[in-house]
């Protein structure tokens, strides 16, 4: 599949603070690739270098076939970025917001309008549109702010926590247009320390921590490598199934325990099979999912949320 | 690009009602307030009095002092000892007393006739003009003792007018035809003076632009800097010169100035816009935060105000004051400005002050373009 973002060992250092240590991955064209990690690990400053805010002081950044340093301004013609602050002007409407980043783009007169027109039907805004930007809500506002970078048809959207503090409501709205944009064959870059959100919307990901990243790939192949697989157990007889079945780490979780294992489908097996056979009462048995959270436990051995 | 920025950014500035009230209603309060206190005052001196002689000498005398322009005589119904009491307790600044046998000795002329003029030494600007004028009397009649004893001697009225003459004639030109009162003061001065105000709204609105993340977004579109410093310099520029139309506009319809040539007038508004947006650009990206651009501005805007004689004639300041005026951009827009008024000044007869006025202009301009890159950087990092 064709690439339409390659990072290679990019470093950057604010003074005397190393922001990014050496960061590379590729993005395919017309997927969603998820940055996931904690709060300064180095996910903003990444961003904001692939959208040519930043220069980064080692490594190179190729968007579209295109060099950056070579062709900046071919390449922030193609690229739509939603910064993580709401960056709107309060004061305007959001009629007025839309016309100035679309201005600003170099769009225009009648197609302008009809891009307005556009975005504001997919973020559900467009009987809003004349009112100011500061009588919205913090959702409404975020999805004006991811609007503000769609109206030049940009190639690759990226995102940058674009959903911090907002409504399930507005999250679905957010999620809902992401995968429109998807579909139409816009590359999404999506930044996150929300693990979930990566869940639901990417296809490939790369967990960033410390300005390094420390896994990359399909975000399925990823869980099934790096996530732990456990059994969900509730009983009051947990000791008796103990001595009958092969259990090798056990955790308290809940009202229940979680039993790792590597078999996860031969060891639920084995534990209903001993239930049977010993009149053993569960409570609760069930098949847990990898998640990030485990992959980046077990990757770092701190939590994603710490 | 560019025109996208200055329609938005006008539109903000609009909408911000505080600038209106910075850049209009401020300086047209200050200007009725001053231009009503100082506009209106009544310049003439009262010398209180009292006749104690009650003679036709005395009553010719006292006659004498009202009749001189800028100068009323006041009768007081109190003894003079009260009177005297009412000095030192600083009620009143002075008395004149003419006391009894004042034309008997004036008409004598063997004695010299006395009058007593108390005075509140501490009262200089009041009292000085009236001694001025006492003594202005008194040698008219001198003049008149000298020309009674000419005309005895034997001397005709030619002759003895002829001496009488004084060497010397004042003749007084007047280099203006134009009315000069407080108006052509307070009208330019505080024109000038808040078209820096300027600086303020230029400091907040790149700040708001900075911390807001907006500049930092900016980065990310094909803008160019030197595009987006000019797109936030035009809209303040056009700011400018709207406060300057609507605050000589007001003097011209409000207190009948007289703007003299509008050509002249319009390129020194046009110079000084230029010069007030131009350090504000400089002022905006190169101090550390709001609050600091906020006390810079006050400190330029009010410490040039007072050393360039926007606030009272440049003429009243110290030498030493008036040498450091020279230096601000001030002293060059209301000198220009009161020339054109006043002085019947074309834009010929101003053009050193355009120069300096632009050159402030130039170098603001400059500062802010060699700094920006600066500016930015603290905005994205």
């Amino acid at each position: 599949m064709e690439m339409v973002l390659d990072i290679l060992h990019l470093k950057k250092k604010f003074g005397k603070k190393t922001a990014l240590e050496d960061i590379s991955f590729s993005v395919k064209a017309g997927t969603c690739f998820g940055l996931l990690g904690p709060n300064g690990a180095g996910k903003s400053t990444t961003m904001k270098i692939l959208t040519g805010i930043v220069e980064a002081d080692n490594g190179s950044v190729n968007v579209l076939g295109m060099n950056t340093k070579e062709n900046q301004l071919t390449i922030k013609q193609k690229i739509g970025y939603v910064p993580q602050s709401i960056t709107l002007y309060e004061d305007l409407t959001a009629f007025d917001n839309l016309v100035f980043f679309g201005q600003m783009f170099g769009v225009k007169g009648k197609s302008l309008n009809e891009r307005i027109n556009q975005v504001l039907k997919q973020t559900g805004l467009l009987d809003r549109s004349k009112d100011k930007v500061k009588e919205y809500s913090g959702g409404m506002k975020r999805r004006i702010n991811i609007a503000a970078a769609l109206l030049h048809n940009p190639k690759i959207l990226i995102l940058d926590e674009p959903t911090v503090g907002i409504d399930p409501q507005s999250r679905n709205h957010i999620f809902d247009m992401i995968r429109t944009l998807k579909e139409e064959g816009v590359t999404i870059i999506y930044s996150t320390h929300y693990m979930e959100e990566v869940e639901v919307l990417c296809d490939d990901i790369a967990i960033i921590d410390n300005g390094r990243i420390i896994t990359q790939g399909n975000l399925k192949e990823l869980l099934e490598i790096h996530g732990n697989k456990a059994i969900y157990i509730e009983s009051n007889q947990i000791e008796k199934l103990r001595t009958l079945v092969n259990i090798s780490k056990i955790t308290s979780k809940d009202e229940g325990w979680l039993i790792e294992s590597q078999e996860p489908m031969a060891l639920l097996q084995e534990l209903l099979k001993a239930s049977t056979e010993h009149n053993i009462e569960l409570l609760a048995l069930e098949m847990v999912r990898p998640t990030l959270e485990s992959v980046f436990l077990s990757l770092t051995g701190t939590s994603l949320r710490d | 690009m560019l025109k996208s920025i200055i329609t938005k950014e006008l539109k903000i500035i609009v909408r911000e009602k505080g600038n209106f009230f910075f850049l209009i209603g401020m300086p047209i309060l200050f200007i009725v307030l001053f231009g009503s206190i100082f506009g209106n005052t009544n310049n003439t001196f009262t010398i209180p009095y009292i006749d104690q002689d009650q003679s036709d000498a005395s009553k010719a005398f006292i006659e004498q002092l009202g009749e001189i322009s800028g100068f009323e005589v006041e009768k007081v119904d109190m003894e003079e000892q009260q009177q005297v009491e009412q000095i030192k307790a600083g009620k009143v600044s002075s008395l004149l007393v003419i006391p009894k046998h004042f034309e008997e000795k004036l008409t004598s002329g063997k004695t010299q006739a006395a009058i007593k003029f108390y005075r509140d030494p501490t009262a200089i600007q009041i009292v000085t003009p009236i001694q001025a004028v006492l003594e202005n009397i008194t040698n008219h009649y001198r003049e008149q003792k000298l020309s009674t004893a000419l005309t005895s001697v034997g001397l005709n009225d030619k002759e003895t007018d002829l001496i009488m003459l004084p060497p010397i004639n004042i003749e007084e030109i007047n280099t203006s035809t134009q009315k000069v009162d407080a108006i052509t003061q307070y009208v330019p001065g505080y024109t000038v003076m808040f078209v820096f105000f300027i600086m303020i709204t230029m400091v907040r609105r790149f700040f708001k632009e900075r911390e807001s993340g907006m500049l930092a977004r900016m980065q990310s579109t094909p803008l160019k800097p030197i595009v987006y410093l000019i797109g936030m310099w035009i809209p303040a520029l056009i700011s400018v010169l709207i406060q300057c139309i609507v605050l000589l506009a007001f003097g011209y319809f409000v207190y009948g100035l007289d703007l003299g040539n509008l050509l002249a007038i319009s390129i020194i508004v046009i110079c000084l816009a230029i010069c007030g947006t131009g350090l504000g650009l400089a002022m905006a990206v190169c101090v550390t935060g709001e609050n600091q651009g906020l006390a810079l501005t006050q400190v330029f805007t009010l410490g040039g105000a007072v050393l360039a004689g926007l606030w009272f004639p440049f003429e009243m300041l110290p030498s030493f004051a008036q040498a450091i005026g020279h230096f601000t951009p001030q002293y060059w827009a209301q000198t220009g400005l009161q020339d054109v008024m006043v002085h019947e000044a074309n834009v010929g007869g101003v053009w050193p002050g355009l120069l300096v006025l632009l050159g402030y202009g130039v170098l603001g301009m400059f500062i802010a373009l060699v700094r920006f890159k600066h500016f930015i950087k603290t905005a994205i990092s």
